[in-house]
């Protein structure tokens, strides 16, 4: 699964002139021509195996570089990609269990979306030997204190679920664990297998353990959720912390069950282009300023220096190429050519970019 | 060339406008690969020149690790760093191709080299007291320059500029001439000197004590090779510069006369303040497309390896609302350019 992304790269114009010409190029350039994986800059990861999982759905097997940091099971991990030409972002949750500092054997379950450029992609050309860029590992969707738990993954919401399962029983930490699976079918539920292996598998090694009562007790779920299937599954839900991922409506069903002890993990394919219409007024939150303004009418850059901000800027019609920045989410449309965006990480210039909706610079 | 009338030069604008956006949208892994095989061609022929300057033993292996090195220079500052740093390929989002931060093997910044070139010439071109390009302050080049005595030697500061290009360039951006006139205050003088004398610390401390040191008892050879390479790429670019924008035909604009200027209008006179060098593929490469200075002017963000197919497509358009298209061999723009040179050098 997928999920938008919020990163304010380091920015590298705050590093000298020699660090930029000598480290970030010319050592850089060396060290990958040595070998493909090696950088002092980024992540530079090996995919060691792709397998299926379902018919749309495909995990594939990362061996992470020396700078990785670790992760904790149920994080995510941006991934980078070229596809044709263009660098493209996305993050996915690693539905592998928590891995160490170092080179680790990590994964990634991509279910294909149909019209979704990098999911489609990944089927299609991501291959043993490709090598991708890996950002920070990060989210809130883990495990922190031993409890009574209840897990839903509901379609591609499984991955962080999985992962999470998963690392309880290495750890042995699995003590009262319900783990609902959800699916539209069968053929389109993943892991299904391997989840309810991990579910025998606690019952034989805990055979003198009290009813109920797998310490790990896996249900697979065809069609949609409801809260009487639910509460048929765990009828001690009000006792249990309970974390929820998948689409919105399952999520929107387990937080009004639930309450304050449901942990939730969003995402979100990214955004189909969409065409609404030059926005009148749109709030844009400037992500290093970390500030949100309102804007009106004309141009971002007009915008924003009439929301008293003072972007750096050139020319003012598209040539310089100095009020370029990265806009993280929203729409905007280039005025020379027409062209409405809803991309998320998108270099944009501000001079001759207009709004279409709520918008985060990385200014 | 033929007047425009405002909805005519509109209707010009927007075939121009259309032949960028086409071409926008084709942009692919294919530029992506050439830019890429160019950074390597730098990368590898620096390296190559290199082990010859240090490891070699003769005139040959001098003459060839000259040329190796003065090739990688000018392919690095010319068909990359210039290129890159124009944004031309920031719609890859990768790191080293990013426009805002690549920095390049001359002496003269990149964010001196961003604001000068990218904003204040490509935006004034040929905007007389705003494009400081035009002759780069030494150089009389248009009837519509004030002549002073000091032209009377230009044909020989000419051959100077050429000879210390990058220098030129870098010190140019300082606006030294403006300071002297009282138009700029010392201090600001200074604080745009700062990050110049640093990077030209380390420039000099690469060509003349790092590299030469590193070769032992060849330090001369490499002293010698490096400053052979680096004045090689100066003469270079200069004359591909020059041919640019100074031969004969181009025209000078005075402030005035563009002060409400259209789209349509700015086009027009990118168009006619450029001038091309026709020649093969390797004369484009080696002068980073600027032989297609037109093309470069009015599309100075699209990836540079895509001119060649583009002016074929300018020219007809030019052809069709009457609008001069420059073009000459490089050695007929060079003597153009040197014939404009002597000329105006006289009152």
């Amino acid at each position: 699964m997928s999920r938008p992304m919020h990163r304010s790269r380091p920015t590298a114009l705050a590093r000298s002139a020699w660090r930029r010409w000598f480290l970030d190029r010319t050592a850089e350039f060396w060290l990958g021509e040595l070998r493909a994986t090696w950088s002092l800059t980024e992540q530079r990861a090996r995919v060691t195996g792709v397998r299926s999982e379902t018919v749309d759905a495909k995990t594939f097997t990362i061996t992470t570089p020396r700078a990785w940091p670790g992760h904790v099971a149920g994080q995510y991990v941006p991934v980078e990609v070229e596809i044709e030409g263009v660098r493209v972002r996305r993050c996915y949750s690693i539905s592998s269990g928590g891995s160490e500092p170092g080179r680790q054997s990590i994964e990634i379950t991509v279910k294909s979306v149909p019209g979704g450029r990098v999911s489609t992609w990944m089927h299609a050309h991501l291959a043993v030997g490709a090598v991708v860029r890996l950002g920070a590992p990060s989210g809130e969707f883990t495990v922190t204190a031993p409890a009574k738990l209840l897990l839903i993954g509901a379609g591609s919401g499984i991955t962080p679920v999985a992962a999470i399962v998963r690392d309880l029983v290495a750890r042995g930490a699995a003590h009262d664990v319900i783990v609902v699976e959800a699916a539209r079918s069968d053929a389109d539920a993943i892991f299904a297998g391997e989840l309810a292996a991990l579910a025998t598998l606690r019952s034989i090694a805990h055979p003198g353990s009290p009813a109920l009562h797998h310490a790990v007790q896996v249900i697979a779920h065809r069609g949609p959720l409801d809260a009487a299937a639910l509460r048929a599954y765990a009828p001690d839900l009000a006792t249990r912390e309970v974390y929820v991922c998948g689409p919105a409506p399952v999520m929107d069903l387990v937080a009004a069950l639930v309450g304050p002890r449901v942990h939730l993990e969003r995402f979100a394919p990214a955004a189909p282009a969409r065409n609404p219409g030059a926005a009148t007024r749109a709030r844009v939150h400037l992500a290093v300023a970390n500030r949100t303004v309102e804007i009106t009418r004309g141009t971002l850059l007009e915008g924003l220096e009439r929301a008293g901000e003072r972007p750096a800027h050139g020319c003012r019609m598209g040539i310089c190429n100095s009020c370029r920045c990265t806009k993280t989410s929203g729409t905007v449309e280039d005025l020379v050519t027409g062209t409405i965006s809803s991309e998320p990480d998108q270099e944009i210039r501000l001079c001759v970019s207009a709004a279409h909706s709520d918008l985060e610079l990385s200014l | 060339m033929r007047n425009l009338d405002d909805a005519t030069v509109t209707a010009f604008g927007a075939e121009l406008d259309a032949l960028r956006a086409e071409t926008i949208a084709s942009l692919g892994a294919a530029d992506v690969d050439h830019i890429r095989k160019m950074i390597r061609l730098v990368r590898y022929s620096e390296a190559g020149g290199r082990a010859l300057l240090h490891l070699g033993i003769g005139p040959l292996t001098f003459a060839l690790g000259v040329s190796a090195l003065a090739a990688a220079k000018i392919l690095e500052n010319m068909e990359v760093g210039h290129n890159v740093m124009h944004g031309q390929y920031d719609w890859t989002r990768a790191a080293d191709l990013d426009g805002r931060s690549y920095e390049w093997d001359i002496v003269c910044t990149g964010d001196d080299w961003r604001h000068s070139h990218n904003f204040e010439h490509h935006t004034y071109t040929n905007i007389l007291g705003v494009d400081r390009d035009i002759g780069y302050g030494l150089v009389r080049i248009s009837e519509l320059q004030p002549w002073e005595p000091a032209h009377l030697v230009q044909p020989i500061s000419a051959v100077v500029l050429a000879l210390l290009f990058q220098w030129g360039v870098a010190l140019h951006d300082l606006r030294i001439t403006e300071t002297i006139a009282g138009r700029q205050s010392v201090a600001k003088l200074r604080e745009r000197a700062r990050p110049f004398l640093k990077k030209a610390a380390w420039q000099l401390a690469k060509d003349y004590v790092v590299t030469p040191a590193l070769a032992l008892w060849n330090a001369p050879r490499v002293f010698a090779g490096n400053f052979l390479a680096n004045g090689i790429r100066n003469v270079w670019s200069f004359a591909i510069i020059f041919c640019g924008h100074f031969p004969e035909g181009v025209v000078i604009y005075r402030a005035e006369d563009v002060e409400t200027e259209s789209r349509g209008r700015w086009y027009q006179r990118q168009l006619a303040g450029s001038a091309n060098i026709e020649g093969g593929r390797l004369m484009h490469v080696m002068s980073g497309h600027l032989s297609h200075q037109i093309e470069h002017h009015l599309f100075p963000d699209l990836p540079a390896a895509r001119y060649p197919e583009l002016a074929p497509k300018v020219r007809a358009i030019c052809e069709k609302y009457g609008q001069p298209y420059l073009t000459g061999s490089f050695r007929a723009q060079l003597g153009s350019v040197a014939k404009q040179i002597l000329r105006r050098a006289l009152p």
